[in-house]
């Protein structure tokens, strides 16, 4: 009896402890996502510093095909104008494995104004690091989807 | 005779901090290296040559690709869409690496030459690798090719 008791409770707790897990996985993708979500609001309104807390300072940016330091972007972020409806997140999945998540997902960016804007969809891939008690982004990149809306 | 004491100390913990730092900066650039070797057999040799048992070692379970089509692929994705390649010829260079703990990012320059059902293809770009010490090992966990801005 004393057997069948300790094996439930066992039974238990390694279920807990897997729920605890799973639900420490889901929180982290939550908060992956909201920074996701900070990253594109500080973009759209040039919040360079928003920014700079965000992003890791070796961060890895392609742009376009190039090669970008947190530096030339952040810079680029403060010499542009606001362009609140340029882009628009589309899915996203969110890996994590414990200190390090990578999000993959899409986005459509309009380039232009008016009626000459022309809509392209891109697919990124996000490096994020948990590192002094919070998340980075350390690597960012973007491939065009071949076939555009 | 305190003051000098203390500058001693001094002298030895500097001298102690440097040795730590030239320590891991020597640790750093062997991981570095090891992962720029990584990239050269998991690119140039195992793509080359559609060698599955390498690529299926070095790619985690959960390894994402993104292609310079925008298309996402999971790690048997990538190894069917490997095999579909008639010739490849694999060049990666210009590779630099930032290490952040286990996980490291991995960026070059990368050319693409080959056949894909019978039709002759260049392609030519930037790629961003990211790569996790796991099980006592380096895996790769996410590579996306973006192609060439011009």
């Amino acid at each position: 009896m004393r057997i069948v008791a300790r094996g439930f409770i066992l039974l238990c707790a390694m279920s807990l402890s897997a729920m605890g897990q799973q639900l420490a996985e889901v929180g982290t993708a939550a908060g992956i996502r909201a920074l996701e979500d900070a990253w594109t609001v500080g973009q759209s309104r040039n919040d360079s510093h928003a920014l700079d807390l965000i992003f890791d300072n070796a961060l890895v940016y392609v742009e376009y095909g190039k090669l970008v330091t947190k530096g030339e972007y952040l810079s680029r972020v403060r010499r542009e104008l606001p362009q609140l409806d340029q882009i628009v997140m589309g899915p996203m999945t969110v890996r994590t494995f414990s200190g390090t998540a990578i999000v993959v997902g899409t986005y459509s960016e309009k380039r232009g104004r008016d009626k000459s804007a022309e809509l392209k969809r891109w697919r990124f891939i996000d490096t994020w690091v948990y590192k002094k008690g919070g998340w980075v982004l350390v690597a960012a990149s973007a491939a065009p989807c071949e076939r555009n809306p | 005779m305190r003051a000098m004491r203390a500058l001693t100390w001094i002298v030895v913990m500097m001298w102690v901090g440097s040795v730590v730092t030239g320590g891991q900066a020597a640790y750093d650039s062997d991981i570095a290296s090891k992962l720029i070797a990584l990239e050269r057999v998991s690119k140039m040799q195992a793509w080359q040559n559609k060698d599955l048992q390498t690529l299926n070692t070095m790619f985690d379970d959960a390894f994402v690709y993104v292609n310079p089509d925008g298309r996402e692929l999971g790690k048997p994705e990538l190894i069917a869409y490997i095999q579909s390649f008639g010739t490849l010829q694999f060049v990666a260079e210009a590779m630099t690496v930032q290490l952040h703990g286990e996980t490291a990012i991995v960026t070059g320059l990368y050319r693409m030459k080959g056949t894909q059902r019978g039709k002759a293809f260049v392609r030519r770009g930037r790629f961003v690798d990211t790569w996790l010490y796991k099980n006592g090992r380096w895996v790769a966990i996410a590579s996306l090719l973006a192609p060439d801005a011009n």
